[in-house]
C-alpha cells in the first residue's frame, strides 16, 4: 500500500531564505510523526505545505495521491476541506461562535452541518457540557480540545497539529497529549510539529529538521517497545 | 438546508460580535437614507407642490381679443359665462378687466375694473394696506396701487372721484395695495362700475385665469379654451411657464445631486467602519480559507452582513424620511406631504447598493493568505 503522505526532495525558498532544502520522507497510513528541530528550522513551514496553506517551489508533495504542488487555489481549498484536520499552537477558534458552532463551521465548509454530529465530537473530546460556550468562556486546554474535534469532523486523511500543546499549562497538555494518543489508537495518521521531547517520544517516527534539511528519522525508544 | 441555516446562524453571529462598528455603519446608512427617503418623497410631489405654488402668483393664462387695447377690439364680458360653462377643473380663479383712462381732479389715472373675489384668489402675495374689498358686488369701494395712492394723495377712508368724458362715480378707499406691477399705478373697482364710467356696459378689455397643473396640462387647457373661444386670443403667460419649468428642473437637479452626495458621505461612514472590521476580521477569513472555505463562501457571508445592514438601515431611513418629508412639507411648501410607498424599494435598494460599496474593504480579505494569519503576521 502507497504511503499516505510522500515528501520527496521539497524545497521552499522565501526569497534569499531556504526554508526547505531537499526533504524526504514518507508517511504510513495510521503513523503518528512528530516534526522537531530548533526555532526557524522549516518546521512550520512543512506543515504548511502538507495543508496545503503554502506552495513548495522545488520537490513534490503527495497527500492520498494528490499531488498538491500542482493544485490550484480552489483545489487546494477543496483538498483542505476533504482530507487535513488542522490544530494550531493558538487554538484559532471563531470568537463569536460557540464550541457547536465552531465545530460546525468545519462541515459548513466541507459539506453540511450535522449538529449531532458535532456535538458527539465535543462529547469525544470530553465536552459534551461546554457545547454553547464561546472560546472566552473555556480554558486554553478546553479550547485545544475543541480545535481538535473541528479537525476530526470531517474525517480527514490526515491530522496536521503545530504545537498543539505550546499553550497550555501541564495538566492541559496531557489530556491533550491522551487525545492524540486515542486517534492514533484508533487509526488517524497525525503529524505534529513540535518542540516537546515528551510528544516526540510517544510518536512512532521523529522527523527532525535543521536549518531546513532533514537532520534524521529516528525511532523512539517508546515506539521501539 | 442544512447549509442555508448554518448560513444564517453565523450571519446572525456576524452581526452580533461587532454590534460597535455596525452601529456606527448603520447610523450612518440610517441618516443617509433618510435624507434620500425625504428628498424622494419631496420630488415625487414637488411639481404638484410647486404648481400650487405658482398658482398663487397671479394668472398664467389671458383671453384677449386679437387687438386688445382699442376700444373696438373689446370683448363681450359673457365670455366668462362661456368659459365658466366649460367647467373645466384645472382653473382655480378667473377675472375680468375693463381698463378705463379716467382722471381724479386733473390727474390722469387708469382704472381697472374687475371681480375683486377673484382677484384676492389669484394674487395672495399682494400687500395691502387698509382693508380688502372681497365682494364681487361691493360698488362703493376701491384699492389703490400704491403709486396712484402717493400721486393722487388718498389712504384708506379717503373719498375719490374719477370722471371719463362727462361721467363720475364716487368711491372709498379701502386699501392700498403694493403688487410690483402695473396695478400700482391703478385704481381697481368693481367691474360693473369700471363698465358704466366708461359707458361700455357688457365689454372687458381682458380675461385672466389662474389654471392649476403642470406645463403640459396648462398648454391643454389653453387649447381646450382656445377651441371654444375661437374669436378670441388665448395665451399662456410664457413667461410663468417656462419658470416654472425652469424652477422645477433646477429643483430635481439639486434633489438629484443632494442624494447622490448624501449617499457618497454614508458609503465613506460606512467604508470606515468596515476598514476596522477588516483588520478584525483576517484571523477569521484566514482560519475559514484554512478550514476550506472557497473566497466566494466566505465573502457571501460578509456581503450578506452588509447587505442586511444596508436593509435594515434602508427601512429605518425611509421611516425617518417620511417624518422628514413631513416637516420639509409643512416648512417649504406650507403643506403635508404623504408618504409614497414606492419610494420604499428605491430606498432600500440605494441603502443596500451603498451599503455594498462601502464593504469594499471586507471584499479584500479574499486576498488574505491563511498561512500568514495562522503564523500570527
Amino acid at each position: 500500500m502507497a504511503p499516505v503522505v510522500q515528501v520527496d526532495q521539497l524545497g521552499k525558498q522565501f526569497g534569499e531564505v531556504r526554508a526547505l532544502d531537499r526533504v524526504s520522507f514518507d508517511v504510513e497510513a495510521g503513523e503518528w510523526i512528530a516534526i522537531m528541530g530548533p526555532s526557524g528550522s522549516g518546521k512550520t513551514t512543512l506543515i504548511n505545505i502538507l495543508g496545503g496553506l503554502d506552495h513548495p517551489t522545488a520537490g513534490r508533495v503527495v497527500v492520498d495521491g494528490l499531488e498538491i504542488g500542482t493544485l490550484g487555489e480552489r483545489e487546494l481549498t477543496r483538498y483542505r476541506a476533504d482530507k487535513i484536520g488542522f490544530v494550531f499552537q493558538q487554538f484559532h477558534l471563531v470568537s463569536y461562535l460557540t464550541a457547536l458552532e465552531n465545530v460546525m463551521l468545519a462541515q459548513y465548509f466541507h459539506s453540511i452541518t450535522d449538529e449531532k454530529e458535532a456535538a458527539a465530537a465535543l462529547d469525544r473530546v470530553g465536552l459534551a457540557d461546554r457545547l454553547d460556550h464561546v472560546p472566552a468562556e473555556l480554558s486554553g486546554g478546553e479550547q485545544q480540545r475543541v480545535a481538535i474535534a473541528r479537525a476530526l469532523i470531517n474525517h480527514p486523511k490526515v491530522i496536521l497539529a503545530d504545537e498543539p500543546t505550546g499553550n497550555l499549562d501541564e495538566a492541559n497538555e496531557l489530556v491533550v497529549l491522551k487525545l492524540l494518543h486515542e486517534l492514533h489508537e484508533a487509526g488517524h495518521t497525525i503529524l505534529v510539529v513540535t518542540h516537546s521531547q515528551a510528544i516526540g517520544n510517544l510518536a512512532d517516527r521523529r522527523v527532525e529538521l535543521e536549518h531546513g534539511r532533514l537532520a534524521r528519522i529516528s525511532v523512539p525508544s517508546l515506539a521501539k517497545e | 438546508m442544512a447549509s442555508r441555516s448554518m448560513f444564517l446562524r453565523i450571519l446572525w453571529k456576524l452581526l452580533g460580535a461587532s454590534r460597535g462598528r455596525l452601529t456606527v455603519a448603520l447610523i450612518a446608512l440610517t441618516s443617509g437614507a433618510a435624507i434620500c427617503s425625504a428628498l424622494l418623497n419631496v420630488n415625487l410631489d414637488a411639481e404638484r407642490k410647486l404648481t400650487q405654488e405658482f398658482r398663487t402668483l397671479g394668472a398664467n393664462v389671458v383671453i384677449a381679443p386679437p387687438a386688445a387695447g382699442s376700444e373696438a377690439s373689446l370683448a363681450d364680458a359673457a365670455v366668462l359665462d362661456r368659459i365658466a360653462e366649460l367647467h373645466i377643473p384645472q382653473i382655480a380663479a378667473m377675472a375680468p378687466y375693463l381698463y378705463v383712462a379716467a382722471n381724479s381732479g386733473s390727474q390722469p389715472v387708469i382704472l381697472a375694473g374687475t371681480w375683486f373675489d377673484q382677484l384676492a384668489r389669484m394674487n395672495s402675495w399682494w400687500k395691502l394696506e387698509g382693508g380688502l374689498v372681497s365682494s364681487r358686488a361691493d360698488h362703493e369701494h376701491c384699492l389703490v396701487g400704491f403709486n396712484a395712492a402717493r400721486q393722487l394723495g388718498l389712504a384708506p377712508g379717503s373719498l375719490v372721484q374719477l370722471r371719463s368724458g362727462d361721467r363720475t362715480i364716487s368711491l372709498t378707499v379701502a386699501g392700498i395695495v403694493t403688487t410690483g406691477a402695473a396695478e400700482d399705478n391703478q385704481i381697481l373697482t368693481n367691474l360693473d362700475s369700471a363698465q358704466t364710467l366708461a359707458g361700455l356696459s357688457g365689454r372687458v378689455t381682458v380675461a385672466q385665469l389662474s389654471v392649476s397643473g403642470t406645463t403640459a396640462e396648462i398648454e391643454s387647457v389653453t387649447r381646450q379654451l382656445a377651441n371654444a373661444l375661437p374669436e378670441l386670443d388665448v395665451r399662456p403667460v410664457r413667461q410663468i411657464a417656462a419658470a416654472q419649468g425652469t424652477i422645477l428642473g433646477r429643483i430635481q437637479g439639486l434633489i438629484f445631486w443632494t442624494i447622490a452626495l448624501i449617499l457618497i458621505l454614508s458609503m465613506l461612514g460606512v467604508l470606515a467602519s468596515m476598514a476596522a472590521l477588516a483588520m478584525e476580521r483576517r484571523s477569521d477569513v484566514g482560519l475559514m480559507k484554512a478550514l476550506g472555505g472557497t473566497v466566494p463562501r466566505i465573502m457571501r457571508l460578509f456581503l450578506a452582513e452588509a447587505g442586511a445592514l444596508g436593509a435594515l438601515g434602508g427601512i429605518f431611513g425611509f421611516l425617518f424620511g417620511v417624518v422628514l418629508a413631513r416637516w420639509i412639507g409643512q416648512r417649504i411648501f406650507g403643506v403635508v406631504i404623504s408618504a409614497r410607498l414606492e419610494v420604499l424599494p428605491i430606498t432600500i435598494a440605494l441603502t443596500i447598493a451603498v451599503a455594498l460599496a462601502g464593504a469594499f474593504p471586507l471584499r479584500l480579505l479574499g486576498r488574505v493568505r491563511p498561512a500568514e494569519i495562522l503564523r500570527g503576521e
